[in-house]
């Protein structure tokens, strides 16, 4: 397997991203999205991919996603930015999430 | 969808029943289907969740549902087909050994019995009667006039049935006890509520004499240290009152509501309302008779399930009642269990009623309901306001329908029974004896 620590890539994902988006991504590209940590590498979240759900992952794209902007009156706060994996598998894979918890 | 009905007591009965496994998948796709149009989630808008996860995360309600909807309507359908009268709820289990792709289960209930009207000819009812006469009229007048008791101050020796105003002082070894002594006491000698020693004792004193006496507590004297012990009592009467009886006259009529102060006018009022008394009393006692005679002719066993909400209901009237008079009916438990006796008497002669209304077509006539309620607006001041109150609402109606059907009953079930007139004294039907 990879040069990644078990320990690491139980850290990477943090969880599945399920929204209308998602499920249509996923339809049409064969992909899944997770919400990973945002210091997550592309390597790193295959890895973790591959070890927690026992499937073969063909590519990741990674996309670092800014948090919304809230206003409480005057002042303005942001809110926590994250990093966003789209994970496609290998053709025939699936990831079936009841199961593989 | 098979059914098979079994009897397993007098009312209680078993049916057992199968559904398909396929009619329940389908209806559980249907009711997602339906349930996805609405449902909301995060991260979609309400209506676009894709059923797949619809289905994750709501398939087991949605499959309890309608087993629950299968199950329900199953027993409905076999209940109807069947003509059973079901009586309460029925218990559902599942049954284990199902054939492949069935569900199967078993409805245990209980039916209402069947009444078969009884022979009434052997029942008796007696009719109590009594006339309301002048020596009736004379003694409630004279209780009214007790009610009315003046006392005015009398120069003499108190005598029975005179109030006395005193002070007094209890010694006991010589010392003062509690509640020993009082100033300006007033009680009247031979209403009871002083002990009779100590009324013996007042007796004979007038104004301004006073007496020390020896007496002893009885046994069984509420104050324990007091009870059997001999005290001594110092009393000074200061007042001597005569009780004065107000004399049958105007005013006495005008105090009593009768605004022309027409003695004769009084006598025919409370006459009237005696024989009011009286009839109600009569009717009273013929029910109670009735119901009894119904019940002794009529054995039916009845359902469980009925005696059980009708005591809950009992149960819950007692409890509001407690409420209305203000007391806290946490701290006092109620319990259903308290009422069964009374629920079951009321389940079977609501039954038993029920069949007889129907057999012997003893519904309540308009014309008879209308009687009914005018009757009930005469003790009123405005008769004609009570009627229509009555009349706006049919809820209002239905309760004086139910006592005309109630009475139809006693008068039906009198004409079949053996009664004999029974007289009586005005006191045995007031029950002032039994007090």
């Amino acid at each position: 397997m990879s040069g990644f620590s078990q320990e690491r890539l139980m850290q990477v994902l943090l969880a599945p991203q399920i929204s209308e988006k998602a499920t249509y991504i996923a339809d049409k590209n064969e992909q899944v999205v997770f919400k990973v940590a945002s210091c997550a590498t592309k390597p790193e979240v295959k890895a973790a991919v591959e070890l927690l759900f026992k499937v073969e992952v063909k590519s990741v794209q990674i996309a670092n996603v800014k948090g919304k902007l809230k206003r409480f009156g005057k002042t303005t706060g942001r809110r926590k930015g994250w990093k966003k994996a789209f994970v496609c598998l290998k053709p025939g894979q699936e990831i079936n999430f009841a199961a593989g918890e | 969808m098979q059914t098979n009905q079994e009897t397993l007591g007098a009312l209680e009965r078993r049916i057992d029943m199968s559904v398909s496994m396929a009619e329940i998948d389908k209806e559980v796709d249907s009711r997602l289907k339906r349930m996805a149009r609405t449902v909301k989630m995060p991260g979609f808008r309400p209506g676009k969740v894709p059923l797949k996860i619809v289905a994750q995360t709501y398939e087991s309600q949605a499959r309890s549902e309608a087993i629950g909807a299968a199950v329900e309507k199953a027993f409905g359908d076999t209940v109807r087909e069947q003509n059973l009268r079901v009586a309460g709820y029925p218990r559902i289990e599942p049954k284990e050994a199902a054939a492949e792709g069935t569900l199967a289960f078993s409805a245990v209930f209980e039916v209402y019995p069947q009444v078969e009207l009884g022979d009434l000819s052997q029942s008796k009812v007696e009719r109590p009667v009594l006339v309301v006469g002048d020596a009736e009229v004379d003694k409630t007048i004279e209780v009214l006039r007790k009610q009315r008791t003046r006392f005015e101050t009398a120069e003499r020796a108190a005598a029975e049935g005179d109030r006395v105003v005193i002070d007094f002082a209890g010694r006991k070894d010589g010392e003062l006890f509690e509640g020993g002594q009082a100033q300006d006491f007033p009680f009247v000698i031979g209403a009871g509520s002083m002990l009779k020693d100590f009324e013996t004792a007042v007796t004979g004193l007038a104004a301004g004499e006073s007496k020390t006496f020896d007496m002893t507590f009885p046994e069984d004297y509420h104050a324990a240290n007091l009870a059997g012990q001999t005290v001594q009592f110092e009393v000074t009467v200061k007042r001597v009152e005569a009780a004065v009886l107000p004399a049958i006259d105007a005013d006495l009529a005008r105090s009593l509501g009768v605004a022309d102060g027409d003695v004769a006018k009084l006598r025919d009022e409370v006459r009237a309302n005696l024989e009011r008394e009286v009839k109600r009393r009569i009717q009273a006692k013929i029910k109670e008779q009735v119901m009894d005679a119904l019940l002794n002719a009529n054995p039916i066993e009845v359902p469980k399930a009925l005696i059980d909400a009708e005591s809950r209901q009992l149960a819950e009237n007692a409890k509001r009642d407690l409420e209305m008079r203000g007391m806290k009916t946490k701290d006092i438990p109620v319990e259903a269990a308290w009422f069964t006796d009374q629920a079951v008497r009321r389940v079977k002669l609501g039954l038993i009623m029920s069949e007889l209304v129907k057999a012997k077509e003893l519904y309540a006539k308009p014309e008879q309901v209308r009687t009914l309620v005018e009757e009930m607006a005469q003790s009123y001041e405005d008769p004609s306001e009570l009627v229509r109150w009555y009349y706006a609402q049919p809820e209002r109606l239905a309760q004086a329908e139910a006592v005309v059907i109630e009475d139809n009953v006693v008068e039906w079930v009198s004409s079949q029974a053996q009664t004999s007139d029974n007289a009586v004294s005005f006191d045995e039907l007031m029950g002032n004896n039994a007090a």
